[in-house]
């Protein structure tokens, strides 16, 4: 009905005598597209594109709201001193430290957890929801839990160390121990995340691929490299494009844990982005900071599109 | 004020506020105060404020329970010159940035000799009156009574005089649990305290006039005492973990010979849930050497918003908050130590809290801590050094060095 009407109008517009008040009552495809889309493209400019042009424009500033004077034009002063900031690579390290741990010790993790819970449970809806917990949790508090089971005195991992012989370990006093306490508490945290998306990604492979393999005479091993993890792939990608940058902002478990502490040897570059621009008032250097975040997290996602595109 | 009388004025208040309010238009101020200074006892305190104002209401506001959640929160509403808060409780670290931001508005004429002079003087910045003290705090020595007597020892005047007190006590009592004294750590606010107090009491400033004289030698001294203390075992191993409040609990489970706290853990240590209740003892800190005794001045200021609609109304409150009759009737119910030094004598205040009689000369030799704009960032590169010579992350003269580098960068 809609459409016959259109053509009918269509025709009738030929001639470009039309005032525009009735092209926009009866819009061609192409206006009505641009139509459709105008409000997300507003909204995505909005809170989106404005607000990464104006952090990089605030970049190339000095604007301390502490220092009572004016915004100040430096170009690339601010990031200038921050190749000179021992701070910057610290926490940049840190970062890339975290990443590099928690994404793969997540997926390993995660795909074990998929594998679990997709084996055939008379029940299976415990399980899965025992995998939506740790995800469910929010961040802020899955830190300040482990921030206590990982406490000298009152925690539970020292205490099941010293039930099992060993010497109980200061752990948020070492930069090692309490990195390692922070990837552990990422790991248990996101690995149910990936868990997620791989199972779904599980209950796609058809049985059949697999009783073709046993009449094949293929082992339980062989089937896993040969059909699971080659039709795993898109869903893994998936999983990974999330986690990776994810961890790239990772902020609110070393925040609540450890506080980037001792020293700053567990600070991450979110938390030194947030500590310039909330708690220091140094507006100019936050930003610097986080469009250099932003780039690191653009990279990701391009090398990871890519990955996706080349695959299929 | 009993509490007969401020009954008497709750209702006189609220009768006059019914009977005023159709007669006036009323100017509603917004003060925001943290959730861990007694908003309860404060809206006492501007109930009477408002029966004898009825032109005025007035609203609170709490939130943040720390020093640091509060001023994140505050550093978020200023920024973004929101004029719904009329009236600001601040950390006494913070009115110098406050006012350097543009974000208070600063009292004219306004007399400050009546206060005690590190009150004035923390809250005047460059020549201005920024903001009006709430109320005083300091950093004592808390002790054991019990275990000193025991032993026949006095309270100690140095750090190493409370290192072998410690030592001898330990020994004797031969309970593992038992520390000889607990202190700060953690990379808090309060770390910073740790760092300055041994760092003070060789007679070293860190800032003077706004800029940076920094005394290596003194600092690595300072940072050796407390690591030394870990490392022999007078302070828990972990102490890198130990906040301002773990302080406060392990002293009040009967875990600790002495404490470093603040003026608020006396409440706790001798009430009903304290293991140690009749047994505290407070003392100044002591010093390092033959060095001169000093401490950490705490406390917290009022200031008014300078996006606040109502300015003049606005002063007047906070200038009635600060007054001696508040600081009275807050020491008198809520234990803060007063701002004004003949209240530390009032038969009323040492009728509620009898050791504020000793409080005023601890609270006559605390020092501030540097008062600069750039204050966070001066905090959290002193704090987070504490914490990591205190973590053995790395050594006291690293950690001198590191502090030096870093404010030097700052405070250029």
């Amino acid at each position: 009905m809609a459409m016959t009407a259109r053509t009918e109008s269509r025709s009738t517009t030929e001639g470009n005598t039309t005032p525009w008040w009735v092209r926009y009552f009866d819009p061609s495809d192409r206006t009505l597209a641009v139509l459709l889309l105008a409000p997300a493209a507003i909204l995505l400019a909005m809170i989106i594109v404005y607000p990464v042009c104006r952090l990089i424009y605030t970049s190339f500033f000095n604007l301390s709201l502490t220092s009572g004077l004016p915004a100040e034009f430096v170009g690339l002063e601010n990031f200038q001193f921050m190749l000179e900031d021992p701070v910057f690579w610290q926490t940049t390290g840190n970062t890339v430290l975290i990443t590099l741990v928690t994404v793969p010790g997540a997926l390993v993790v995660g795909l074990g957890l998929a594998l679990m819970a997709n084996l055939p449970f008379r029940r299976q809806w415990p399980v899965r929801l025992s995998l939506l917990i740790p995800w469910a949790l929010p961040l802020s508090f899955a830190g300040l839990i482990f921030a206590w089971f990982f406490h000298s005195e009152y925690g539970v991992v020292n205490d099941v160390l010293g039930r099992f012989g060993f010497e109980p370990i200061i752990w948020f006093n070492s930069p090692q121990w309490a990195m390692a306490a922070i990837c552990l508490t990422i790991i248990w945290k996101t690995s149910s995340f990936m868990a997620l998306i791989i199972l779904a990604g599980l209950q796609t492979i058809p049985r059949s691929l697999y009783e073709a393999a046993d009449v094949d005479g293929a082992g339980r091993v062989r089937q896993f490299f040969e059909i699971t993890l080659p039709l795993l792939k898109p869903s893994i990608v998936v999983a990974l494009i999330f986690r990776t940058i994810t961890a790239l902002q990772t902020f609110d478990i070393p925040y609540m844990m450890t506080n980037g502490g001792p020293g700053t040897s567990t600070a991450t570059l979110a938390m030194y982005i947030h500590q310039n621009t909330v708690s220091f008032l140094d507006l100019g250097y936050g930003s610097a900071l986080a469009v250099v975040m932003f780039a690191l997290s653009m990279c990701v996602t391009v090398v990871y599109l890519r990955m996706i595109r080349t695959k299929g | 004020m009993n509490f007969k009388t401020s009954a008497v004025l709750l209702v006189a208040a609220s009768m006059l506020s019914i009977s005023a309010s159709a007669a006036y238009a009323q100017t509603e101020l917004k003060v925001y105060i943290s959730s861990q200074h007694q908003p309860d006892l404060w809206r006492q305190a501007l109930d009477t404020y408002e029966a004898s104002n009825p032109d005025v209401k007035v609203v609170i506001e709490t939130g943040g329970n720390t020093s640091e959640a509060q001023a994140q929160y505050l550093n978020t509403v200023m920024t973004a010159k929101d004029p719904s808060l009329d009236v600001l409780i601040l950390d006494i670290v913070r009115p110098a940035q406050f006012a350097a931001a543009g974000w208070t508005s600063p009292f004219t004429e306004m007399d400050m000799s009546a206060y005690l002079p590190a009150y004035a003087a923390a809250n005047t910045v460059d020549g201005n009156v920024v903001a009006l003290p709430a109320f005083a705090d300091a950093q004592f020595l808390y002790y054991r009574t019990d275990l000193l007597e025991k032993y026949n020892i006095s309270p100690p005047s140095t750090w190493n005089d409370l290192r072998q007190a410690a030592a001898v006590i330990k020994e004797q009592e031969n309970n593992p649990d038992l520390q000889g004294v607990s202190f700060v750590g953690k990379a808090i606010e309060g770390a910073n305290c740790t760092f300055l107090v041994p760092y003070w009491s060789q007679g070293k400033e860190l800032v003077t006039d706004g800029k940076l004289t920094f005394d290596h030698d003194a600092a690595v001294s300072a940072l050796t005492l407390w690591k030394d203390m870990i490392d022999e075992g007078t302070a828990k191993a972990n102490t890198a973990e130990v906040a301002t409040d773990d302080v406060r609990k392990e002293f009040q489970a009967g875990n600790a010979i002495f404490a470093v706290n603040w003026s608020y853990a006396w409440a706790q240590a001798q009430g009903p849930d304290s293991a140690v209740a009749g047994k505290v003892g407070v003392v100044p800190l002591p010093r390092m050497g033959d060095g001169a005794p000093t401490t950490c001045l705490g406390g917290w200021e009022w200031a008014v918003s300078a996006y606040s609609a109502h300015q003049e109304e606005a002063q007047d409150l906070v200038k009635y908050l600060s007054s001696p009759e508040v600081s009275k009737f807050m020491a008198v119910n809520g234990a803060l130590l007063p701002t004004y030094g003949d209240l530390y004598t009032d038969a009323e205040v040492t009728a509620a809290a009898p050791w504020f009689a000793n409080a005023k000369a601890v609270v006559e030799t605390a020092k501030p801590r540097p008062v600069t704009p750039r204050y966070n960032e001066v905090s959290e590169v002193i704090r987070t050094t504490v914490n990591a010579v205190m973590a053995g992350g790395s050594t006291p003269e690293e950690g001198a060095d590191l502090i030096q580098s870093r404010l030097s960068r700052i405070l250029r």
